[in-house]
């Protein structure tokens, strides 16, 4: 890739933004560039980035999905209190794998409405968001849980290694669902780079009418990116469990408006059909280093719903600025190509 | 003979034209009796009835400006924190403005510049959206869930969260008053606020303009329209209604919170696609919103007479109710597509 191409990229501002932030804030604190501190920031970037992860193939499809941090709370509920009635001791991946197929089939829901309903996916998914939040507090009556079951216990007090900050004495340690991260940006990557699925996502984000004619099967697609997003909820509801070790109602709260701005921060155009897993997971990271040092940044935590906004409308307007900018242009230039040719009429 | 025909079906083609309003009168019918049979007659009191008429204005004028926008082929999601950001810039308003010790017009004076202040707040969150959407050209979803956070996140910042108290009694005074010893204010309130849209949507160039942009964006910009600020002032009025549903919200609460319209997200949208406003743009009635607004709060104060039903199953029917809605509307306009 030339040096030019770079340049034209978003992912490239990105990490620009993204240098100079972290230079910031070791500058201010000097604080930013020490172990702990560095595995802190990965493990804070577990369950955002495999939720945006899930949500950047609905947006790159042209839709949105705001009910997978209801999906995850729902699994996440649903799971541990299956545990604690059953008194299960078997191994952990089970209960992943029971998440991910609850979250798949709350997100097939979604799917399913959006591809024959034909209506506006927020509007949607709003409906199907409440009836997940209505299930899980009224239906499984959830709002705490501080003892978890012994495999789910288990797998919150295992990790890969610890690090210990020699001047400020405190200590981190990596969680093995850093893998389920990694894990979740390859496998959408791969799916959205190397296969005719992720192609057929592309294109029916952007027309979805030029994309049937073409001879993707459109609603197949539609289907299977809320499934899969819900699938992704699912799993990263479970994760949240053992990196907190408690489950709490509130977890996820605003999460739907965080992961859309990590990923229109990113680079995907909330109109679909454009983006790429490594800005989105570049677009997570920023939005965590913002929200995790706003105190260092000087911005009151009272304000950091503000922040948020800013940032997604920030991120938006840029992309949308582009596209209307490009518009105006064929337009000119088609209005310029007919006068021109009225002109050599006369 | 054939004149008497032609009329026949003049008349059945009106009904089936305005099918929705009649599906709603009779949804709204069979709620009634229903409640009223599953409750023993406790949900039909005159008390209850006007319990109704009282609550359902806050929720009622929210939707009037969500269907503004939808109406126009977009949504709105900034009208609760527009709601909650005018509710406590004005009631902070208010407690500076009001004299200790006033008299009675002077506290309508003060109310009366709260109302104006809170308008024009609304009106510049409106504009501040519907700028976001028709200058830059950001999807209105985007735009208002972006805007929602800005405007909520300036909410919380002012506050820090806690509630502003201690209001002047005269808001709640006004809110909680009833005329002729019946009819709740608000009630008045949202009539006023629903004839004004209606006027706005069926009387006046605006009103055709934005069924025409939410019918067909392009079209309407070919043919000489200027989109732009059919958008702005859109979602302009919007915001100014939804700043009327935050000092009703206040004056019923007697405090103003950044979280107070919360709840009321999901309820709008399901009041709007209820009255069978298209979520696609260019269709929807003042009418078919006043009847499915009765409609909720119906169920909602009905739900409320049963004391095993917790608060929480209410989002679970809200959320079910919407989808059934929606169901039901695609495929019944999907037949008539395939009969006619």
């Amino acid at each position: 890739m030339s040096f030019k191409k770079i340049l034209k990229r978003n992912e490239f501002y990105i990490v620009i933004i993204i240098i100079a932030l972290s230079l910031i804030i070791q500058a201010k604190s000097g604080q930013f560039f020490t172990e702990n501190n560095l595995v802190d920031l990965a493990r804070s970037l577990i369950v955002p980035g495999m939720m945006a992860s899930g949500l950047f193939m609905v947006i790159a499809s042209g839709n949105i999905d705001v009910s997978f941090p209801y999906t995850a709370m729902l699994c996440m509920f649903g799971v541990t209190k299956l545990f604690q009635t059953i008194d299960y001791q078997g191994p952990v991946a089970a209960g992943f794998l029971l998440a991910a197929v609850i979250g798949a089939f709350l997100g097939l829901i979604n799917g399913i409405l959006a591809a024959w309903l034909k209506l506006p996916t927020l509007i949607i998914t709003l409906g199907t968001c409440t009836i997940y939040l209505g299930f899980t507090q009224g239906v499984l009556k959830s709002s705490v849980i501080s003892v978890l079951p012994t495999p789910l216990a288990d797998m919150a007090a295992t990790n890969l290694f610890s690090v210990r900050n020699a001047v400020t004495n405190l200590g981190s340690s990596m969680p093995i669902s850093i893998f389920l991260l990694i894990g979740a940006l390859l496998l959408v990557g791969f799916i959205m780079k190397y296969t005719m699925l992720g192609r057929g996502i592309y294109a029916v984000g952007g027309d979805p009418v030029a994309a049937e004619r073409v001879g993707f099967n459109v609603k197949a697609i539609r289907i299977f990116v809320f499934t899969f997003c819900g699938m992704m909820g699912g799993i990263t509801g479970l994760t949240q469990v053992t990196l907190s070790g408690m489950c709490q109602i509130n977890f996820f709260d605003g999460y739907e408006m965080t992961i859309i701005a990590a990923v229109v921060l990113g680079g995907a155009s909330i109109a679909g059909g454009s983006g790429s897993v490594i800005g989105t997971f570049l677009g997570v990271l920023l939005m965590k280093l913002i929200s995790n040092n706003l105190i260092l940044l000087g911005i009151p935590t009272n304000w950091s719903k503000l922040m948020t906004g800013v940032l997604i409308i920030a991120g938006v307007c840029i992309s949308s600025y582009k596209a209307v900018a490009a518009e105006r242009k064929i337009t000119s230039n088609i209005l310029d190509s007919k006068s021109g040719k009225e002109a050599a009429h006369e | 003979m054939n004149n008497a025909a032609a009329n026949k079906t003049g008349i059945l083609e009106r009904i089936r034209r305005d099918n929705n309003n009649v599906k709603l009168v009779i949804m709204m019918i069979l709620c009634l009796l229903v409640l009223a049979a599953a409750t023993g007659g406790k949900s039909a009191t005159p008390n209850q009835l006007q319990l109704i008429a009282y609550l359902f204005p806050e929720m009622g004028v929210l939707a009037l400006g969500m269907m503004l926008a939808m109406v126009s082929g977009g949504i709105d999601l900034t009208v609760i924190a527009v709601a909650d950001l005018s509710g406590i810039l004005s009631c902070m308003v208010m407690k500076e403005l009001m004299p200790p010790e006033a008299n009675l017009a002077i506290q309508l004076l003060v109310l009366l510049i709260t109302l104006i202040f809170a308008l024009a707040v609304g009106a510049v969150c409106g504009i501040f959206t519907g700028t976001l959407i028709a200058r830059i050209g950001i999807p209105a979803m985007v735009a208002t869930l972006g805007a929602s956070d800005i405007i909520l996140g300036i909410a919380v910042g002012i506050t820090n969260g806690s509630a502003v108290k201690e209001l002047p009694p005269i808001l709640n005074q006004v809110v909680n008053a009833r005329l002729f010893g019946a009819v709740p204010s608000t009630t008045i309130i949202f009539a006023i606020c629903a004839a004004i849209v209606a006027f706005i949507l069926n009387k006046t160039a605006l009103g055709f303009k934005i069924y025409m942009i939410g019918s067909n964006k392009a079209a309407s910009k070919y043919s000489g329209m200027n989109n732009e600020k059919i958008y702005t002032l859109t979602y302009m009025i919007s915001g100014m209604l939804a700043s009327v549903s935050g000092l009703l919200m206040c004056g019923h609460f007697n405090s103003a919170r950044s979280d107070f319209g919360k709840a009321y997200l999901t309820p709008a949208i399901l009041i709007c696609v209820l009255a069978g406003v298209n979520p696609n743009g260019g269709r929807g009635k003042v009418s078919g919103v006043v009847l499915a607004v009765i409609i909720l709060q119906m169920l909602s104060s009905g739900f409320a007479l049963f004391q095993n039903i917790s608060d929480y199953y209410k989002n679970l029917i809200w959320g079910l109710v919407l989808i059934l809605v929606m169901i039901v509307n695609v495929t019944s306009e999907r037949r008539k597509v395939w009969k006619g």
